[in-house]
């Protein structure tokens, strides 16, 4: 295809335009790390540009060896993990009679759910009902009250409504169960889209936040984005030293930029995989319905 | 054909022969469905207390019915319109200003021929969206603090350092700015979902009537778009006032309250802080009634041209 003049000087901007912003959404992490790795004296001084200045571990040595964060850092791998789990369990036990072609109650038990995506329950009942449920301070309150994301639910049976209805009747005919159906060919043939919502789930765990504000009083149960909430709010706390009675290689400017990149690195290591699995067709039909 | 015609007239047999034949299938829903309507339909129904002086130790029953006197509190009341306000106008800014953004965002990539050079760019878009609230409402402090990167340019251009996070005027442009940053990438996905079903022949033949890319999206790319981008819209019509609490919460600080103080924010505060839990439902369910009503208005102006949502 010819390229007009115009056409031209628009696919320059375009290109520019595009990296240029894209450039923005790696640009506040990177340089969060290279001020995590400054001396404070240089992070202070606005000397920082994307590169460490006064080169530094002792901002990371001392996050690192924060005990506290670090409990709320298992706490945050024990919901991400058990509450995948589960969240995945649930959604696929729901999503496979919703695609089945002979439950009866497919239709109203599906208008009924999306309902719930139309009108949401204010959040005072919506937290009365966790707390006369007795899930106040557990864990299990930044679990149940949300175990099956509708979505994650919906793309699991669009797949599975996608799977060809020869294979459900070959095996019938081979005496599989509905069961059996689920399991032994479903499950097996979904692996990329499980793998999606997997992660999906896994990263809305891992970013808990607003369950954890309204359920979680005790400090000791806070999960790892409130806890960097806290630390954020009064990072005092995190420098955990009396600033003025030492010659310290860190500050609360240093140890914030440490903190938040701590909280963040999990996803961006996972990220690769993610992106890897959500630009796929595979996913892209199924939001559409 | 006996059978099927034994069926109609007895619907309930048909339910529990279904039943007795595919048991497992019912028992493999009972926990969602337990789910949606603990979780869900529960609290929704719970909403009743907003129209009670509802007393924690005396619960649903045993308190006492009030009739609209929540509502007519609440309407006299003056931090429910200043927080009512903030909360719509910040809302209009997200639907001006965020609405279009991803649509804008797909059509620039639709124009990227180079399938390496598209890639890499969206994977960097795609990437705020999988952080939390917390960690983006973190880096926006640190970025906007007087020892921040923007600050930093400031001095470097010889201009006067400002205190971006605690001054009024800036904050309902920092929630709509980092609101974009983070979701304007994802939001592409599904607009590039319908540009992909676009017919290759309607572009030939456009080309052949001697149609430029302006042109050609302006008449094939845009139309096909079309019913995604309504359908969109009348969604964020429906959930026009929540904006989120995770992000507003972690914004704001008192000195922002003024202009940045929106209804969830607000609900939490008074209400689970403070235990006023009739007075904020009211307010939460006033919420979800304009909700309504703006999609059920939007939906029927939608109809008069295209597809509503029903």
């Amino acid at each position: 295809m010819k390229l007009t003049r115009g056409d031209k000087v628009f696919q320059t901007f375009n290109y520019v335009f595009l990296f240029a912003a894209a450039a923005t959404m790696l640009f506040p992490l990177l340089q969060l790390l290279a001020v995590s790795f400054s001396s404070p004296i240089a992070a202070d001084s606005k000397q920082v540009f994307l590169l460490p200045v006064e080169f530094t571990t002792a901002t990371w040595k001392h996050v690192l060896q924060n005990a506290e964060l670090w409990r709320s850092f298992g706490i945050t791998v024990y919901i991400t993990v058990a509450g995948t789990v589960l969240s995945m369990l649930f959604s696929v036990l729901t999503a496979y009679p919703l695609a089945h072609k002979d439950f009866l109650l497919k239709r109203p038990v599906m208008l009924g759910i999306i309902v719930t995506m139309i009108f949401n329950a204010p959040m005072i009942p919506f937290f009365l009902t966790v707390r006369e449920l007795g899930m106040m301070n557990s864990l299990w309150a930044l679990i149940l009250p949300g175990i099956i994301g509708t979505f994650n639910m919906i793309i699991i049976r669009t797949f599975f409504m996608g799977l060809p209805k020869e294979l459900d009747d070959s095996a019938r005919i081979d005496g599989c169960s509905d069961a059996g159906i689920l399991f032994r060919i479903y499950l097996p043939l979904s692996k990329p889209v499980l793998a999606t919502v997997s992660l999906f789930y896994a990263v809305g765990y891992w970013n808990t936040f607003s369950r954890a504000v309204l359920f979680i009083r005790d400090p000791e149960k806070w999960p790892l984005q409130m806890k960097l909430r806290a630390y954020l709010t009064s990072p005092e706390e995190l420098a955990s030293v009396n600033m003025f009675l030492g010659d310290y290689d860190f500050n609360t400017t240093t140890l914030k930029a440490a903190t938040i990149l701590f909280a963040t690195i999990p996803i961006v290591l996972v990220y690769p995989y993610l992106q890897k699995y959500f630009v796929k067709g595979s996913m892209l039909g199924s939001l559409k319905e | 054909m006996a059978e099927w015609m034994r069926n109609r007239t007895a619907p309930e047999s048909r339910i529990l022969a279904n039943m007795r034949k595919h048991w497992i299938l019912y028992l493999m829903i009972l926990p969602g469905i337990l789910y949606y309507i603990v979780f869900k339909y529960v609290p929704l129904a719970g909403s009743v207390i907003a129209f009670q002086d509802f007393q924690i130790f005396k619960g649903i029953g045993g308190s006492e019915w009030v009739g609209l006197e929540n509502f007519q509190y609440i309407f006299s009341y003056q931090d429910f319109y200043t927080v009512l306000r903030n909360t719509a106008v910040i809302a209009f800014y997200q639907l001006v200003f965020g609405f279009p953004a991803p649509i804008i965002l797909a059509l620039l990539f639709n124009e990227v021929r180079l399938m390496l050079a598209k890639r890499f760019v969206q994977s960097l878009f795609y990437l705020p969206h999988f952080l939390s609230w917390v960690v983006v409402g973190g880096i926006v402090f640190e970025l906007l603090s007087s020892q921040g990167v923007i600050n930093a340019v400031r001095e470097w251009l010889g201009l006067e350092q400002i205190l971006f996070m605690q001054e009024q005027k800036y904050f309902r442009s920092i929630v709509v700015i980092s609101a974009i940053w983070k979701d304007v990438g994802w939001g592409t996905i599904i607009y590039l979902a319908a540009i992909a079903g676009i017919n290759p022949n309607l572009y030939e033949a456009a080309v052949m009537d001697g149609a430029n890319r302006w042109k050609q999206t302006m008449h094939i790319t845009l139309p096909t778009m079309f019913p995604t981008i309504l359908v969109l819209f009348l969604l964020n019509i429906g959930n026009f006032l929540e904006l989120g609490f995770d992000q507003i919460y972690n914004l704001l600080t008192p000195m922002t309250y003024s202009v940045g103080d929106i209804i969830e924010t607000y609900v939490y505060r008074a209400g689970v802080l403070q235990g006023q839990y009739s007075v904020t439902t009211t307010i939460g369910l006033f919420q979800s009634i304009i909700g309504f009503a703006l999609l059920w208005i939007f939906n029927r102006m939608a109809r008069k041209t295209e597809q509503g949502l029903w």
